[in-house]
This record gives C-alpha cells, structure tokens and sequence, in this order.
C-alpha cells in the first residue's frame, strides 16, 4: 500500500488534502521559512492519530503536528517534508468547575476555553497575542506565554495532564487532576517539546477564578529608561502586576495609525499595566503603580475607566504585529529574555544594533518578566536584505545572552533558533537534550531538525570523563 | 569492600553527618566535580549511592540499604541573587530555613515549605514538596527556572536558564522537581522568587466553604481542630479581607507544621474532593489540609485502615504515599500505590542519566 492511500483507508479521502495548492498552503506556520508538506491529514481522535502515527512510521516518512500555524520559528513547518497533521478537528471541552479544570482537545482555540469558562467565573491564564487564532496544543508544544504571565506563568504551569500518542502508537494519559502525581513529571516535559516527543491530543488544563476586579493603567514616558524604570521599581516595591507591557514610540505610532486605540504617539515608551484582585488591593496597587511612574518620569497615567476602554488598550498592544503590515511587507520577530534589572542596557544594545545595519527595529514586550520583542519590519524582495536581518538577529541575541537571557520567552525554538542552542548550552547539556529525544522517539520522525542543532547526541562516554577531575582514580 | 579500596580522592571527602544513616561511606562532597567523582566512581563499581540533605524526607519510597551517602551540606551557597530580577541561585544544600531567613531581609521568598526543620532546598525539589502556599502561589515545580545536576555517570548537566521566563530547550528542570535524583543529583538551582507583601493575617473559620468570600486567599488550611484563612497584602487588604470572613483574625501569617508521628502519609485527590478525603481518614488520624489543592499530609500511630483509604484515593483518581513508616511495618503494601502509566519511558529516561541506577535505585513508584 502507498502512503497515500494507507493515510485515506484510516481517516477518509476528505481528511487528507493532496493537492499541490493545499499542500503549499499547509508548507509553513508564520515564520519565515517554508518546508514541503507530503500530505496534509485532519485526524478526527486520538486513535486516528495513533493510526497515522504507525503509518508514518511504516512509511518512514516524518510527522509535524499543527495546530493554527501562528508559530514563529517555523516549528510548525514541514522542512523535512513529511505528513502535517493538523489537530483542528480535536476540539473536545469538558470543563470541570468544581476542580476548576478541563480537559481541553488539542484544536480547541485558546480564546474560545477561556470564553467557555467564562459562565463558570473561570479562565485560562496564557493569553497569547494570537490568543483568538492559536489552539491549546501548540501552546502546550511551545509553552506558550503571554502579557498575563507575569504573574501566573506560562502555559506549563496550567497544565496538569495530557494525553500524548507516543512515537510506537501508544496512547497514554500522564498526570491528573490529583496533584503531585508519583513518578517523573514525564508530562511537564512534553510541554514545550515542539512536537518533537509526541503528539498531545488533549490537555487537562488548569482553569483560574476571574480576579473580581480589574484595572488597567497606561502611562507615558518621555525616555525608554524612565519607563523600564519603573518596571523595575514596581517589582521592587514587592507587586507582582497581572501585566506589564511596553512599546517604544516607533511601535505606537504604526499601532496608533491603523487601530486609534488612543495611544500617546509623542511618548517615547508606553507602559500598559494590569493589576488584578480585590477591590480594596487594585486601588491600593493602581495609585502606587501611578505615583511610581510619576516619581520616574512619566508625563501622564491614564486609568481605563471602562471596560470598553480597557479593551481598547490592549487590542492596542495585541494587534501590534498586525499594524507592520502598513510599515512593510515582512517582519522578523525576536523573542529573547534579558533579567529585569538588564532591560535598560539591553534596550540600548538593540537600538545600536538596528542603526548599525541601518534597520527598522521597533519594540514591544513584556517588561515586567524581561522578555523583549525586538521586530525587524522589512521588505523581503530588497537585495541584501535578508542577510542583515538575520546578522542583527544574531547580534541580538547575542547581546541577550551576553547579560545572563535566554534564547526565547515563549516562541519556542523550532527551525529558526537551534543552531543557537549551542550559544545557551554546553555540549554535554546538548547531549542529555538529546538524549530524552532518543527515548521518546529513537526514530525521529517526530518534527525532524527542531529544538536541537544537528550533532547533539554526539557525546560519548570516552568524552563524559573530562568531567572527572585530574587524577581521578577511574 | 573496605574503605581502604576507594580511592583517595572519595576518600578525602568523608564526612561525619548527623542522623544519616550507616553505610560504609559517607561523603560531602565540596564541589560540582566532587560530586561527579563520587558518582561516577559508585557507577564504576556498582555502589548504591543515598543522597542526604536535611533528612526531613528520607522516608519516601523505601530507600534500600545504601553503600554510598552523599551529604549536600557543604554545597549550600547562595551563588547569585539579583532582588530587582527576583531570582536566586543556590547550591542544593542549602537550608531552607536560612535561605527563607535572608530573603526575608528584602521582604522576598522562594515559596519553599514553611516550617521546613533541618529540611535543605535541593532535597524538597528531589522529592516535590511543596509550600502551604502553593495554592495561590504555585507549587515548587514552578518555581524552578534551572537547576544543575550530576548525573550516575558523572556529568555535570544544566538546563532551563536564570531568567523568569524561558523556553530554551526541554524542561528539564521541571522533570528533576520530585525525581529522588534518578536523572541527576541536584547540585544547584535558580528559583524564581516572590515578594512578600506588608501585612498578614491569619482567620480562624467554621468550614472552609466561608473562605470563598475571597477570590484567591493565599491558602485555606484546615487541620483536625480548626479551619483557617491565610491572606496576605498590605494591611489596608488584610483588614478589609478578614473582615469579610466571619471568624477570629490574627496578625501574622502563623503555619502550622505538617502532622507528626511514627507514620506520615501524603494524601493526593482533585481538589474539590479534599473534604471527603478527609472524612476517609480513619480514625486518630491527624491531618493538614490545603483546600483548593488536594494536598493533604497526615500521621498515624500505625497503618490501620491505609488500604481502604490508599482503594478511595486510587477510585478517584487520587494518591495514597507512604511518606515515613517504621522499617519493615507496611510489608506488602507499596509506598506509592498503583504504579503511573508511562513506566517505560520513565525506565528509558533513567537510564540514559543513571545508567548502573545508582542513585537512590527502587526509591522510585514501580521499584524504578
């Protein structure tokens, strides 16, 4: 039997596109990169996903999951060809109010659980700027975080089961609403692996109470560092806000012309907090954040009076990446973490790099967890272009790391920052990454050539014992 | 094997250490590669290493009889701590007490176990335990951002990062939190810390129904003489809060220890399921109940009635562990219960870090 024909004998010739056009469509997430998709499959359970995963392996053909496609580092991609198996068609929700839990399909939309929990007085905290387009199973496989993480975490710490087909078929279900389930955490694990250790087709996530009361400040700032300033001083001052966001003036501006959230345009920084609770600490928090910022600098503090108003300022700072399109046709989106107290020496880096490569680079990020957004907006079609993009990019993340940061917040690595890794980790680290991959699919056809650069699993014993030290009776 | 048979560069590493059990070694190792030569020399002759922080958990999972105790206290250092990043970097045997003692100085905490005895910071993450707290602040899985370990065969292994948020690689820092050392002996950690806020109160309530006044108290703890609200913020939200619950207030945040007794047992259900966990309990059982969690830690002054309680907790989805018991008293009845799916690529994970299994080995659900 042929590929094809095996992978319509288990899921029906209407879930599985073939057609060149289908086929190119599903060849790339919202990255930059395209791979080459074989066939593109719908499967309709967790048992048709078992199914295609033997297929695949009998085939020796490779499989990526997807979910929406809005991730960022090609993750998402099929760059080694094979099946995408797209979980859409997952989209069971059984919520469970009293345990303030539900199990939730992998294709469900991010937004559409927490609009599910609503009724209940529940939500779910990782709120994705794509929170309207992206499913639980790719924030599970990116551990996806958000603006409202600061306080809450990323998605890792909402999900306290998943159901996971394995590389050899298997279905198994890991964790549970109980908590501290014995053994390895082998489901903590799973999240964040970029489909790279199995197929998560459901998730018990953990659902939080709507703080009773809510109120959303935006201040302005004449400089970038008065507004990191205050950040800082904030978490200094013990408040740990729901959210913390800033945008630089460049941002703003191209927000401010599509959307009219209101933002102040002569500001060089704005910063977007959230504080959530009772109603007698959001009063006491919202003044103090306000007199903070005024002690640092900023011109203004407005206060979100309505509900309208509140969402008015955030679909100023979520729709940010949609407002490039006016600037340019493409853009390149940095997701590196710096540690708080760096933000201002790092924000001055990435300024001097943008200039340097002579570059459009705005900002927008979550200030208050240090995780910073660095955007290139470009046109793709200009020669050269794409070559200095990619330097700045490493320039960045070079400058990031340099001052104790990560690789990525919560994009992920995915195709696009593996070669890096080997900036972040040591060979030996490298190794034991590699080595959990190995256990979990000794074949390697889950999402091929992600997370890991090519030669991670190339440490020997003969090497292991450089770590013992000299005259070390072995 | 005699002690004159390890080498000397083991050797020198001998260390008396209070309340640790016999074994024919007992090192304290000074350094990240001590401990590496400690283990990789118990993988090269197949000696079965205990490690030993305070002592609090040694209970857990049956440990066999050891050849090897690898003490943590001499690598107890705080070795980077930024109050404005709210992180810390410590070595794993440090003292909670004393870690918990100077983050307090600026009014921050790592959300460890709050009357955590001679309890260190790397032996609660080996072993999952979590803050009262953990309802409203997480439990301490969470609260690992990276740790370093030394794996059966010697290599020193980092992963995760300093930083609050991180997506690096695998979450192998998360998979070490409650791994009793099977994929590495911790040797290090960066938590992710917490302010600590002005004022608390601490209220005393009928049931804890009434504490659903509050959204989000920061714990509800009901032990078998009294039910209390934990709150905490400034101290305008700490009377305003309290007043809101019709029960007698107290300043300060007073946590109870958990139950003591020869037998002590960590009871595991989905969280609405914690008050008739509680009425399962047999009779005499003492007991500390985190509301909202399904956290509850008992004692007993023998098994009775363990099986019935461990076939409830299991019919719903639950956990009965065996966390102390008197040597050879709980005979047949396994310290874990019925072992978790998944045990296969658990056994294939620990094999590619502690290939002889030489840490802590069996201590693990299924005899891993």
């Amino acid at each position: 039997m042929t590929l094809l024909s095996d992978l319509r004998q288990a899921l029906g010739n209407e879930n599985v596109l073939e057609e060149p056009l289908e086929l190119y469509i599903y060849s790339k997430d919202a990255s930059l990169m395209r791979g080459e998709a074989t066939f593109v499959v719908f499967p309709q359970s967790a048992e048709q996903v078992a199914t295609v995963v033997q297929i695949a392996a009998s085939h020796n053909v490779p499989i990526v999951a997807r979910g929406a496609g809005t991730g960022l580092t090609a993750g998402a991609s099929p760059t080694e060809g094979g099946i995408v198996m797209v979980t859409t068609a997952l989209n069971s929700l059984e919520i469970d109010s009293d345990n303030r839990t539900a199990w939730v399909g992998a294709g469900v939309i991010n937004l559409d659980l927490s609009t599910a929990a609503a009724p209940f007085g529940l939500h779910f905290a990782p709120d994705p700027s794509s929170q309207s387009a992206c499913t639980i199973g790719g924030n599970v496989a990116n551990n996806s975080g958000g603006a409202h993480t600061l306080a809450e975490g990323s998605t890792t710490s909402h999900v306290l089961g998943l159901e996971v087909v394995l590389a050899d078929g298997e279905i198994v279900v890991l964790g549970g609403q109980a908590p501290d389930s014995p053994g390895l955490d082998v489901k903590g694990l799973i999240v964040g692996s970029e489909g790279t250790l199995g197929i998560v087709t459901r998730a018990l996530v953990r659902l939080l109470p709507i703080e009773p009361e809510v109120r959303t400040l935006l201040l302005d700032f004449p400089t970038v560092e008065e507004a990191v300033a205050t950040v800082t001083e904030i978490i200094a001052a013990g408040m740990i806000p729901a959210a913390l966001e800033l945008m630089d003036q460049r941002m703003t501006t191209a927000v401010e012309k599509w959307l009219h959230a209101g933002l102040p345009i002569d500001a060089a920084a704005v910063l977007l907090a959230e504080v959530v609770g009772e109603r007698e600490s959001v009063e006491s928090e919202a003044s103090q954040i306000g007199e903070i910022g005024r002690a640092n600098g900023a011109r203004d503090v407005q206060v979100a009076t309505t509900e309208e108003h509140r969402a008015l300022l955030w679909k100023g700072r979520k729709s940010a990446f949609g407002a490039m399109a006016q600037l340019a046709p493409d853009y390149y989106l940095h997701d590196a973490v710096v540690p708080r107290t760096k933000l201002v020496e790092t924000m001055r880096a990435i300024y001097e790099i943008a200039d340097r490569y002579e570059l459009t680079l705005l900002n927008v990020f979550h200030a208050g967890d240090g995780n910073v957004h660095p955007l290139i907006a470009f046109d793709a079609s200009e020669p050269g272009i794409n070559e200095r993009v990619h330097k700045a990019g490493d320039e960045i993340v070079s400058a990031c790391l340099r001052v104790g940061g990560a690789l990525s917040g919560e994009h992920g690595i995915g195709l696009e920052k593996r070669d890096l890794m080997r900036m972040a980790f040591t060979e030996i680290d490298l190794d034991a990454q590699a080595r959990l991959k190995e256990v979990f699919d000794p074949t390697g056809l889950f999402n091929p050539k992600k997370v890991l650069p090519d030669g991670s699993r190339c440490f020997d014993f003969g090497g292991v014992r450089r770590e013992v030290p000299e005259g070390a009776w072995v | 094997m005699g002690l004159t048979q390890h080498p000397p560069h083991i050797t020198r590493l001998v260390a008396e250490i209070e309340a640790a059990p016999d074994a024919e070694l007992t090192v304290a190792p000074k350094s990240f590669h001590d401990a590496a030569s400690v283990l990789h020399h118990a993988t090269e002759k197949g000696l079965k290493v205990q490690v030993w922080g305070g002592g609090t958990r040694s209970g857990y999972g049956s440990p066999p009889m050891p050849d090897i105790v690898m003490s943590m206290t001499r690598l107890g250092e705080i070795e980077a701590w930024e109050p404005g990043d709210l992180t810390l970097v410590v070595g794993a045997g440090a003292r909670i007490a004393d870690i918990e003692s100077k983050l307090g100085v600026e009014s921050q905490t790592a959300v460890l176990p709050e009357v955590p005895g001679a309890s260190t910071v790397g032996g609660a993450i080996a072993a999952g335990a979590s803050a009262l707290r953990r309802g409203r602040l997480y439990g301490t899985r969470e609260r690992i951002l990276e740790t370093t370990v030394v794996t059966g065969d010697g290599r020193i292994v980092r992963s995760g990062g300093r930083v609050v948020k991180n997506v690096t690689g695998y979450d192998m820092q998360k998979l070490n939190v409650g791994a009793f050392g099977s994929l590495g002996v911790i040797v290090s950690v960066c938590m992710k810390l917490w302010p600590v806020p002005p004022a608390g109160a601490t209220v005393t309530v009928d049931s804890p129904e009434q504490a659903s006044a509050i959204a989000r108290p920061l714990a509800v703890l009901e032990e078998n003489e009294s039910t209390r609200v934990f709150l905490w913020g400034t101290s305008e939200d700490v009377s305003a809060l309290s007043a809101r619950l019709d029960g007698d207030s107290v300043d300060g945040l007073d946590w109870p220890a958990d139950p003591s007794g020869p037998y002590r047992w960590s009871i595991r259900v989905p969280p609405a399921l914690t008050s008739r966990a509680i009425g399962h309990l047999p009779d005499g059982w003492r007991y500390l109940a985190i509301h909202g969690v399904g956290d509850i830690r008992a004692a007993s002054d023998d098994g009775e009635g363990a099986s019935d309680l461990r076939a409830w907790a299991e019919s719903v989805a639950g956990h009965l562990v065996v966390v102390e018991a008197p040597t050879d008293a709980l005979q047949g009845f396994d310290p874990w219960g019925a072992p978790p799916p998944g045990l296969d690529l658990q056994r294939g994970l620990i094999a590619e870090f502690d290939p002889a299994r030489i840490i802590n080995p069996g201590r693990l659900p299924g005899g891993i």
